[in-house]
């Protein structure tokens, strides 16, 4: 049924900014925001200015990357490049191992998690529990790792897989709130118990999403599995760390462009693998 | 097969969706409930099926009193009825095959189906149920390619591919062009017939109900005003069932109307 509406004379006028004052008073709370952590954290021009040389002493003890390949002076690391190839693939290790391990976790929880596919009593706590793995950041999550099961590959797996099931769990149950049920509905009359209708009524709708959002996470997983090295994971980070804390600046500078190509890589395959999902 | 005794329905406080003193449907029967928008045809569907809650009576469906069985032998007879929908509601990125197979999913293995893998007795089945609503060309097709009438056919074999003894439809041909629609309906007529499964459906337009139907159930404000063969469909007895504001269909005036969509 259609209803013809006929133009008033005019047209409305604009919506009255009623809340004038609050909307300043905001505009003043973010200005406050601002200036108390500008002096909480004794940032200042004259000091940032001050730094100048200091960075420019450091940059240059930086360069050149050191791109030897046999060192004669004896030295307490072997030179960068040679290690390069075996931190990288530690890296890579790391972070598909964490990624797929949360992705599996992740899976279940997540379905479990999406409101239009379980009573609240299953999608609340679930939900809580997924705020709490997601909460505790990832460094944090090695280094208590670290302690647990000691230094090696171990932990910084754990601690990615841990992070990406908070993270994606959400994303996925997000992912499958948004579906049409209709279809739910029609497997269930089908006879389908509750797996079958995530496998048949769900799954197709969510697949190359779920993909996706996997592939995303795994670029970040491996930026940050580069740093947790700082707390003792092996791969590049850790060798970065050894090399800085034997004050060999310039092997640093090389495994940090190492890094750098290593990341820019994998983002863009995948990148074009999402591309392609879409 | 279906035998409702002072059913009532009620959502809230609001008067009764549904309020029915006897209705009673025999094995093999092809019924047509009409009725004005809101007069209970979904809601009685649903009821059907189990997924609304009597306040009050009985409904026993395939010798289940659905206000007092056990859960489990409600569930037995769940999968017995199959219903269609006007939205279709296929999975869209899966096949014509994959959807139909989809029909099987109380009946094969459960653990194994969701592999993926469904037994030899459920291909064939499938198979003969495209078959029989023409669709073998399209067979690997994806659902949502096909167009509307073709899709409300998948969802035919579908619901074939479950063996019911009872098929529900809930205004199946609402979304289609007028062509479609009486297609459909010849087809779930025909397959109707050939399996001799009780039907039945709720339908918008009144002369569809007289074509295809050899009972009619007219509803208003969740009572039945009517129920006889669509010889006994008069004027008369229309004007009673839709009275004022819907006049206009009775001339068989089609009209595509926005899907109510409901989830479980």
């Amino acid at each position: 049924m259609t209803t013809i509406y006929k133009a008033s004379a005019a047209p409305p006028a604009p919506r009255r900014t009623r809340h004038a004052i609050f909307r300043l008073s905001i505009v003043f709370l973010v200005l406050g925001l601002l200036a108390y952590s500008w002096y909480g954290t004794e940032t200042s021009l004259g000091r940032l200015v001050d730094s100048g040389p200091r960075m420019a002493a450091f940059l240059d003890r930086m360069f050149p990357p050191d791109l030897t390949w046999n060192s004669v002076e004896p030295r307490p690391f072997a030179p960068p490049l040679r290690l390069a190839g075996q931190a990288v693939i530690i890296t890579l290790q790391i972070s598909i191992l964490g990624t797929a391990l949360g992705m599996v976790a992740a899976l279940g929880l997540g379905f479990l998690a999406s409101e239009n596919l379980t009573p609240h009593w299953v999608h609340h706590p679930i939900k809580v529990f997924l705020a709490l793995l997601r909460s505790i950041p990832v460094i944090l999550l090695a280094l208590l790792f670290v302690m647990a099961v000691g230094f090696g590959a171990l932990p910084g797996v754990l601690a990615l897989a841990i992070h990406s099931i908070g993270m994606l769990g959400k994303l996925f149950g997000e992912e499958c709130e948004g579906v049409e049920t209709g279809v739910w509905e029609a497997m269930d009359s089908a006879g389908a118990n509750w797996f079958q209708k995530v496998r048949y009524a769900i799954w197709p709708q969510v697949a190359a999403q779920i993909y996706s959002l996997t592939l995303f996470r795994l670029e970040m997983n491996l930026r940050d599995s580069a740093v947790l090295g700082l707390v003792g994971v092996a791969g590049l980070g850790l060798w970065i760390e050894n090399y800085r804390r034997a004050f060999d600046y310039p092997s640093v500078a090389t495994l940090v462009i190492v890094t750098m190509l290593v990341v820019l890589v994998v983002d863009q395959v995948s990148f074009h693998i999402r591309r392609r999902l879409r | 097969m279906i035998r409702i005794e002072y059913l009532e329905v009620r959502y809230g406080r609001k008067p009764p969706a549904l309020s029915i003193e006897r209705i009673e449907i025999g094995r093999g029967e092809r019924v047509a409930v009409i009725g004005p928008s809101g007069a209970g045809k979904s809601t009685l569907l649903r009821t059907l099926k189990g997924y609304v809650r009597l306040s009050q009576g009985k409904a026993e469906v395939m010798g289940v009193n659905l206000a007092t069985a056990p859960r489990r032998q409600r569930r037995r007879i769940h999968r017995r009825i199959a219903l269609i929908y006007q939205q279709f509601h296929l999975a869209r990125r899966l096949s014509v095959l994959q959807n139909v197979l989809c029909g099987r999913l109380g009946l094969t293995s459960r653990w194994r189906s969701l592999l993926g893998v469904f037994t030899k007795e459920d291909r064939r089945v499938a198979w003969s149920a495209i078959c029989e609503v023409g669709l073998q060309d399209q067979v690997h097709q994806r659902a949502d390619t096909l167009s509307g009438g073709e899709q409300q056919r998948v969802a035919v074999a579908r619901a074939l591919a479950q063996q019911p003894e009872i098929v529900l439809a809930d205004e199946p041909v609402s979304s289609l062009d007028p062509a479609w629609a009486e297609d459909v309906l010849e087809l779930i007529a025909e397959v109707q017939a050939h399996h001799h499964v009780t039907l039945l459906m709720s339908l918008h337009q009144p002369h569809l109900a007289r074509r295809f139907a050899e009972r009619i159930i007219g509803l208003r404000d969740g009572r039945v005003v009517f129920d006889g063969p669509p010889a006994g469909l008069t004027e008369d007895r229309l004007e009673e069932i839709y009275r004022g504001d819907e006049i206009r269909r009775l001339n068989g005036a089609t009209r595509p109307r926005s899907g109510k969509s409901r989830s479980a």
